[in-house]
């Protein structure tokens, strides 16, 4: 190879938070071209993306830029040395103008005096190159649409002048005119040297403006190649990896149980179109999209937490149908949800593991005046945490000091504490160790066997695939395939995740709250 | 055997400074109470009592309430011109409209209960943020106070000092007993009812309490609506101490709640604290404000000490969690 020395070299990188993210990745691209990451959701390409510009500190491993070691500690630090990156959560400040968040993102001092004309110059040329023409750039980005905030992202990147771009998702809320707009951007760009590292879940459109593409798989780079060789299925198959057909036949044989839940037509704000699917007593439900395809939205619409536009949610239980309105109704019609972002949504952190396991079944463990019992307390807990066996210095420990897979049982303990049929599981296995996370496996299949009914968002289709009974999978906001355990293999169940992104043809509507 | 003794020794010795860190704030009492009682020969008497007794109840009640709020996560600061609003309606029933005390006094609490409730819906069922509603409320509330009372201190007479009069010489009123009663009965509702915990809960993570299947809202207003009712008492104690209604009537009154309330050991970030604690916060802060006098320090001096003081009380905290 003659090729110029390499913009970018990555060597050995590697990086943990509960569990490996990256391990030993390396990545070589020369200036000029644009390459493509590629991989399921936990593969680990945000991580990779967030070292290269500073966001995270990588565990081992080295990066060179230009042939110069390349440590940034933070993102002014990968500024300075000419890399920008357009990440996936938009990191616009919404009471500013379109220009003022531009310049922010670009002014060399802290100090210096905004110029408001030759900002605005600078901004106006941008977002016409992006094609947000009808924009006016003094406008306030907060009254601004996800579709045109994510322009105004990209515009930002843009503006900095970088040699190395790295674009996180960046047309996730775009439409494919406006996507394919910014590929002719890039593709420009990449003429006059500068180097482009593009992820994304659209495959088709990593194929289309990609020079080369990785895939990564469980945080190694498992295939890296010319875009000209690949196609959308080879790009699916080497994502989902070669154990994709394993199974798990360690389920009885089913027993038509009665009907426990039924959604009907439902639509909320986020979920514009309408959603159907029944779930029998005692079934272990798996729900498998990409991140953002709508699965915590379908969640936290079962249980009543966003406001409904259409269709019905029911609880069929002792011939008595309940539909189901609000959290509180929910929770008496048996219904429990153990949230994503357990920190946000779930623990009580600063109290102690008895107040968590009991605050969503006070009435259990009070008498009729409303009094808290102790003993009754005491009693409830201590069955529950040693029946999950929760590891704790006991029921008055602070839920802060144990860890994230104790935490976990301890939500599930919750809700067995007040007596929950149908448990709404958001990823219940993020974030903690593997020995928590087989634990919490095996609770899963005991509390099923137990006639207990349970549906489990997970981004790991192994998990879902060695756990369910069903898969539901979601793409874009849109319920597309239904995979009963005997004809489900992964690669199916993944091009499925994939189907609604594939769709040019129709823009992307994303609802903004 | 000598070792073994000093092992003794020395583990009675950390086992001593936890209890005393663990009771940090009465400690803290004590060695106010016993530093003035040293310096000065006239602290520990019945006139000091009586002092403390005659400023006590009305900062006590309202404190309850505002350690309540700011368990919640909320804050309430229209505490002192309710206070005076409801000293104000008492005034003006029995002096200018011959109302029964009774009945008075009752009206008097109800227009506390209102604000708080006003409070409340604005607040937690509109999403307004607490502090500017509250802060609208402290003027609204001051406002009518003054009109109630033609913005002239009403003479109300002997009969509602009955209620602030010490019995005998104990120094004991049945204004002290009630809010002493009051101090028990909310520190019980805190611990252990469900409608405490679930105060707990929505201070602590509103949204995992929502999720748990408590209403956030509901709790929010209700904690306001009781802060108010509080005040509304807090207005009848001041009004039976003065035997008038005074429509100046605790101005600054919330500060020195919410320093109570901080003081002993309620955080501002919502999810913890106690009522007790904040009783406790009272006594040190009232203690501080008679013994400082006593010992001849004057009054700016005593701001910059008491203000001191609290800060040092948020300092210990932190560093004791």
């Amino acid at each position: 190879m003659t090729a110029p020395n390499p913009r970018i070299v990555a060597k050995g990188v590697c990086k943990s938070f509960a569990a490996p993210v990256l391990r030993d990745v390396g990545l070589e691209i020369p200036p000029g071209c644009i390459h493509g990451l590629v991989g399921e959701n936990g593969a680990g390409k945000t991580t990779l993306a967030k070292i290269i510009v500073g966001l995270e500190g990588a565990d081992a491993g080295s990066l060179l830029l230009d042939g110069q070691p390349y440590r940034p500690t933070n993102t002014a630090d990968s500024l300075g040395a000419g890399v920008a990156i357009c990440a996936q959560e938009l990191s616009l400040v919404d009471d500013l103008s379109i220009a003022e968040n531009i310049l922010l993102h670009i002014s060399t001092s802290s100090w210096a005096r905004i110029r408001r004309n030759s900002t605005h110059e600078k901004a106006w040329t941008l977002l016409d190159l992006v094609g947000l023409e009808s924009a006016n750039s003094r406008s306030r980005v907060g009254k601004l649409s996800l579709a045109e905030k994510q322009l105004v992202e990209i515009a930002k990147t843009l503006a900095t002048d970088a040699k190395l771009l790295v674009l996180d998702e960046p047309t996730s809320a775009l439409t494919a005119p406006q996507a394919e707009r910014l590929h002719g951007i890039l593709r420009d760009k990449a003429r006059d040297g500068v180097t482009v590292i593009y992820i994304s879940h659209r495959l088709g459109d990593v194929l289309n403006v990609c020079d080369r593409v990785s895939v990564l798989r469980d945080g190694k780079v498992r295939l890296t190649e010319d875009c000209g060789a690949l196609s959308e299925k080879a790009l699916i198959r080497e994502m989902a990896g070669a154990d994709a057909d394993f199974e798990a036949p360690r389920r009885s044989a089913e027993s038509p149980a009665p009907l426990h839940l039924s959604v009907d037509g439902l639509r909320t704000s986020k979920l514009p179109h309408a959603i159907n699917f029944n779930c029998r007593r005692g079934e272990l439900l798996g729900i498998a999209g990409l991140a953002g395809s709508g699965r915590t939205e379908l969640l936290n619409a079962i249980f009543g937490l966003d406001k409904r536009l259409a269709g019905s949610v029911k609880i069929h239980e002792d011939g008595r149908t309940t539909e189901v309105r609000n959290p509180r109704q929910a929770i008496r019609c048996g219904i429990g949800l153990v949230a994503e972002d357990r920190s946000r949504d779930g623990v009580f952190r600063d109290q102690t593991l008895g107040f968590n396991v009991t605050v969503a079944g006070l009435g259990r463990i009070s008498d009729r005046t409303g009094r808290l019992v102790r003993s009754k307390e005491a009693s409830a807990v201590g069955k529950l945490i040693d029946a999950l066996r929760v590891r704790s210095n006991g029921v008055h420990q602070k839920m802060r000091e144990l860890s994230g897979g104790n935490q976990q049982k301890s939500m599930l303990a919750r809700w067995l504490h007040c007596g929950s049929r149908l448990l709404l599981l958001d990823e219940p296995t993020r974030g903690v160790d593997v020995a928590a996370k087989l634990a919490i496996h095996e609770e899963l299949v005991r509390l099923r066997n137990s006639g207990i009914t349970v549906i489990a968002v997970s981004s790991e289709l192994e998990e879902l695939q060695s756990l369910c009974d069903r898969i539901l999978v979601l793409s874009k906001r849109v319920l597309v395939a239904e995979f009963h355990r005997s004809d489900w293999s992964q690669q199916e169940i993944l091009a499925a995740a994939f189907s609604e992104y594939a769709r040019e043809d129709e823009p992307t509507s994303v609802a903004v709250p | 055997m000598t070792l073994e003794r000093r092992h003794l020794a020395i583990e009675t010795g950390f086992r001593v400074i936890r209890v005393l860190e663990d009771n940090l704030i009465f400690v803290s009492l004590l060695a106010i109470v016993a530093f003035f009682g040293v310096i000065s020969d006239s602290f520990l008497s019945l006139t000091t009592l009586s002092t403390l007794f005659n400023q006590l109840p009305a900062l006590t009640v309202v404190s309850i309430g505002m350690t309540l709020v700011l368990i919640s996560g909320g804050i309430d600061l229209s505490v002192g011109s309710v206070v005076a609003l409801s000293a104000g309606v008492i005034g003006a029933g029995i002096s200018l409209f011959g109302l029964p005390l009774p009945l008075a006094a009752c009206l008097g609490i109800l227009a506390g209960a209102l604000a708080g409730l006003a409070n409340g819906g604005l607040g937690a069922y509109l999403r307004l943020p607490i502090f500017i509603v509250t802060l609208g409320m402290l003027e609204v509330a001051r406002g009518l106070a003054y009109l109630v009372t033609d913005s002239q201190t009403v003479y109300i007479g002997a009969k509602i000092q009955a209620f602030a009069i010490p019995w005998g010489g104990s120094g004991v009123s049945a204004s002290i007993l009630v809010a002493l009663t009051l101090v028990v009965a909310f520190e019980f509702l805190l611990r252990s009812t469900i409608f405490g915990r679930q105060i707990v809960a929505v201070g602590s993570n509103e949204s995992a309490a929502e999720i748990s299947g408590i209403d956030p809202r509901r709790v929010r207003c209700t904690v306001l609506v009781i802060s108010g009712l509080l005040a509304g008492l807090g207005g009848l104690m001041n009004a039976a101490y003065l035997g008038s209604a005074d429509p100046n009537a605790g101005i600054g009154l919330e500060l020195s709640a919410i320093a109570a309330a901080v003081i002993g050991g309620t955080s501002l970030m919502g999810g913890r604290g106690s009522v007790i604690g904040a009783f406790v916060g009272v006594l040190i802060v009232s203690v501080l404000q008679i013994g400082l006098a006593q010992i001849g320090i004057t009054e700016p001096t005593k701001r910059v000490i008491t203000g001191a003081v609290i800060i040092l009380a948020v300092i210990l905290d932190r560093w004791r969690a």
